[in-house]
């Protein structure tokens, strides 16, 4: 990755990384290589080149409209729902382009999980919820499922708040532990990468926080993105920052520096409230 | 592997599970196209000018069904007179005046039961209160039986219809001191028409088929008549008679009248479908 | 629109100041007017109360003289004879029940499928004129099922589908007893068939409407952990509209039960309950639709309506709690 002063974006040329990363130690869990995303015949992603770190936190920030929500939803395949949307370029997932028509959608989601903006817990119990994101891919004995449940929600920080109701539907938990329950439930499948889509938007501070929290804990573990509209949670909480506008990366770096010292003017002024 | 294995399974029930969707769309068009297709292969056999310019003739013979269809269009209109009025208006006090009353919360009710319910037993009870104290049969009767079918739909769609209507157009008249009952028959109205209209078609269509209440109110007539006093003619009910025969001219004519019938119903659908939709 | 609203406006303003007599006896004009008019729609809805009373009322009145005569056993009792005029509803209500328990058995499975299909799998430029074509089906009259029924199906099921049925099940302990008899092409299985053809269009169009207001956020959630259509169906689908789906299928229910031309053709009209539902039977509506024009004699009359009224009950009972079930979830918004 080398560094370059910002080029005119009016033309799909290769974005490049704008601030210095010491990749030393960091390995590219997910490569995007000249992503281009159609909604019909509307080009809505220009040219995406992007690395995606493992381990590490990447957020996507950009005004509405720009696009990252739409990137985030490529990495699993979303899209693949509704005809008419489609993608080109490749998406390198641990090396293979998981654009390909060849690559199994369903095994590829239960490696890469999504926890979406409002939460969506299944019209099934607390305990269901859980255990049946584990059953589609493992087949264990009851005592089995029921430890595997209980590791995935303390992960998520529920653990102590729903234990003595596992039986109760998921709908009855307030927002915030619906949301935490939509975690636990992706992380119960062992994905390799989390996308989060503005997981908070819906929350309270309390909730966000604790959120917030999590996030930061299951880094450790798996490779995480994260789209927010909110510059300080992804300050708080990402390692990477990708600045998006109008369908175009802008800038890429660690958050610190592209926080502190941004390259691109369009960048700065996001960041401090000019426009958004 | 295990997962393999098992994912292998889900793949496969995926796979059934979509093949019999799309069997059971094959299956619910097939009978469409079965039932339709016999319909128009056996009644246009049978259509001619003479259908409609003669009348049912007695066993045995050639004739037509002119007097069957006259009975039917003056019954059906007579049913929509008496029957939209009082529908269009009780819809308008389910959505004007009932938000939240509670008389409007059990008329809905009631209304919408009344909508699936047995036109056979509606032709019991338009018997027992006309027919018997009459001590004859007539079209009167049939036209009321057909109406007490007709009320309860179109309630359904004025109310639905004008509920559409945005509250921001009733408070704008009300702002400039426009009268309830005005603003209502005004605006309300005039915004709702196309859909009202609709379910005025739409309960023509439903009645059109409809021979179960006509079997013990207006009878039959195998001769011309408008006389609404006595037992009358309808399409639905010379089917019935005509096909439970043993004779062939009968029965042609029985399946050319359910042809008919069922080419004036899907016209009707149609043609509201495309009121609506045209908004 | 617009120059009637500012007519009645400047009429009220523009009215010399000596003439206020006039403006109160408009106003008064307005308001008797508004009064009548509430009253006339409020009146048009009691109507509507009315003739649900007014028929059960006139049911209950006309079945008098036969409950009289055979008390509860009229509910019972399998023998109808209009000659010594002994008459029993057991064989109608059978016959709706079994006829109808057939209808929904095949409907009920197939129009969730076809609402699946509608919602999930289907090309989005097919999916409005199959649920159109679908929704003909409910538009098509009972009686051209009644006829198609007893001229293209009957003979169809009588050269085919009955004699394969009988000799398949031939000897076999129970399920022999439910095929069993010679095959007359009319019956029961016929009848429960071809109302299921009926009742289709409707658990469909239901079904696909709870279908389509499953958030898609929901859905998309089931896809993201890698669960296939059906299983996103299946387990999230379903659950998610079960009230909505029960609804309509009660509802589906409450018009077979009382669908009447459909079954007359083709049913037998036979007093007679039997284990067999290739034997032919009655129901209740086509009961009422084959004799009472013939019914001679009070008690014969009386017990066809008596039999009106066993309907009326059944179907009430069915309808309301199918509106109750559809009401819970309009006010749900789920």
């Amino acid at each position: 990755m080398s560094t370059a002063p910002s080029q005119d974006a009016s033309v799909a040329t290769p974005t490049v990384l704008h601030q210095a990363v010491d990749t030393a130690g960091l390995k590219e869990k997910v490569s995007l290589k000249n992503l281009e995303f159609f909604y019909g015949d509307s080009r809505a992603l220009k040219g995406i080149n992007l690395p995606l770190y493992a381990n590490k936190t990447t957020a996507f920030i950009g005004p509405s409209g720009c696009g990252k929500s739409t990137l985030l939803r490529v990495l699993n395949r979303m899209y693949d729902l509704y005809p008419g949307q489609r993608a080109t370029g490749q998406v390198l997932f641990d090396g293979e382009n998981l654009l390909d028509a060849s690559v199994d959608i369903n095994l590829l989601r239960a490696r890469i999980g999504m926890v979406f903006q409002k939460p969506t817990p299944f019209p099934m119990s607390i305990y269901e919820n859980i255990a049946f994101g584990i059953r589609l891919y493992e087949k264990l004995p009851r005592a089995e499922i029921d430890a595997r449940v209980e590791t995935a929600l303390r992960r998520a920080a529920l653990w102590d708040e729903v234990k003595d109701k596992l039986g109760s539907s998921g709908l009855g938990l307030s927002g915030g532990q619906q949301q935490r329950l939509c975690i636990a439930r992706t992380v119960a499948v062992k994905p390799e990468v989390i996308l989060f889509d503005e997981p908070c938007s819906a929350l309270d501070p309390i909730s966000t926080a604790k959120i917030e929290e999590l996030i930061d804990e299951l880094k450790q573990d798996y490779t995480i993105v994260i789209v927010t509209h909110n510059m300080q949670q992804a300050a708080r909480v990402s390692d990477f920052t990708a600045f998006m506008y109008l369908g175009e990366l802008i800038e890429f770096g660690p958050t610190a520096t592209l926080f502190t010292t941004p390259r691109d003017k369009r960048t700065q002024a996001y960041i401090t409230g000019r426009f958004g | 592997m295990a997962m393999n294995a098992l994912y292998a399974r889900r793949r496969v029930s995926d796979r059934i599970a979509t093949g019999l969707a799309y069997a059971a769309a094959a299956f619910g068009l097939g009978w469409l196209v079965l039932i339709l297709g016999v319909l128009i292969y056996q009644g246009i056999g049978g259509l001619s000018l003479e259908v409609f310019t003669q009348n049912t003739p007695p066993p045995g013979s050639a004739g037509g069904l002119l007097n069957a269809i006259v009975g039917s269009i003056a019954m059906t209109v007579l049913a929509i007179l008496i029957g939209t009025p009082i529908g269009v208006l009780a819809g308008t006090y389910l959505a004007e005046y009932g938000r939240h009353d509670r008389l409007a919360m059990i008329v809905r009710f009631i209304n919408d039961i009344l909508l699936s319910a047995p036109s056979v037993v509606v032709g019991l009870f338009v018997y027992e209160v006309l027919v018997a104290p009459m001590g004859h049969f007539s079209g009167y009767a049939g036209s009321v039986a057909l109406a007490v079918i007709v009320i309860p739909v179109v309630v359904r769609t004025t109310e639905d219809m004008l509920r559409l209507v945005p509250d921001t157009l009733r408070e704008a008249a009300a702002s400039i001191g426009l009268p309830r009952s005005k603003m209502i028959m005004r605006i309300a109205y005039r915004a709702a028409r196309a859909g009202i209209i609709t379910g005025i078609l739409l309960a023509v269509a439903r009645i059109s088929g409809e021979t179960a209440p006509l079997l013990f109110t207006a009878l039959n007539n195998q001769f011309f008549s408008l006389n609404m006093n006595a037992p009358m003619p309808s399409l639905p009910v010379v089917i019935f008679q005509f096909a439970l025969s043993p004779y062939e001219e009968w029965q042609k004519l029985a399946w050319t009248g359910a042809l008919l019938i069922t080419a004036t119903v899907l016209a009707l659908s149609i043609f509201a479908r495309s009121l609506t939709a045209r908004k | 629109m617009g120059a009637r609203v500012s007519e009645v406006a400047i009429k009220e303003t523009s009215l010399p100041v000596g003439h206020s007599a006039s403006r109160i006896a408009v106003l008064r004009r307005l308001r008797a007017s508004d009064v009548s008019f509430k009253f006339l729609t409020r009146a048009a809805a009691i109507a509507v109360l009315v003739l649900l009373s007014g028929t059960l009322l006139s049911l209950v009145i006309g079945s008098v003289p036969a409950f009289r005569a055979f008390g509860f056993s009229f509910v019972t009792t399998e023998v109808w004879n209009p000659v010594t005029e002994q008459f029993g509803a057991l064989a109608p209500i059978y016959g709706t029940l079994v006829t109808s328990f057939i209808a929904m058995l095949i409907a009920v499975p197939i129009g969730i499928m076809i609402a699946f299909f509608l919602t999930e799998l289907c090309p989005k430029f097919l999916r409005r004129p199959i649920a159109i074509a679908i929704e003909l089906l409910a538009g098509i009259p009972s009686i051209i099922y009644g006829i198609w029924g007893l001229f293209v199906f009957a003979p169809f099921v009588q050269k085919h589908i009955q004699p394969a049925l009988i000799d398949t099940f031939d000897g076999w302990p129970v399920l022999g007893s439910l095929f069993e008899g010679p095959p007359y092409g009319i019956g029961m299985l016929t009848a429960g068939f071809i109302l299921a053809i009926m009742v289709l269009p409707f658990v469909t169009a239901i079904s696909r409407d709870v279908f389509d207001a499953v958030p898609a956020v929901l859905k998309e959630a089931t896809y993201g952990l890698g669960c296939t259509t059906w299983e996103v169906f299946k387990f999230v689908i379903l659950p998610y509209t079960r009230v909505g789906v029960i609804g309509g299928v009660m509802l589906g229910l409450g018009r077979a039960l009382g669908e009447t031309m459909a079954v007359t053709f083709v049913i037998g009209n036979a007093h007679t309950v039997s284990a067999s539902i290739l034997a032919p039977g009655t129901t209740i509506s086509a009961s009422i639709a084959n004799e009472f024009t013939e019914a001679v004699g009070d008690l014969y009359t009386s017990s066809l309506i008596a039999l009106g009224l066993i309907l009326f009950f059944i179907t009430f009972i069915v309808l309301a709690a199918a509106r109750y079930m559809l009401l819970r979830i309009e006010q749900k918004g789920r």
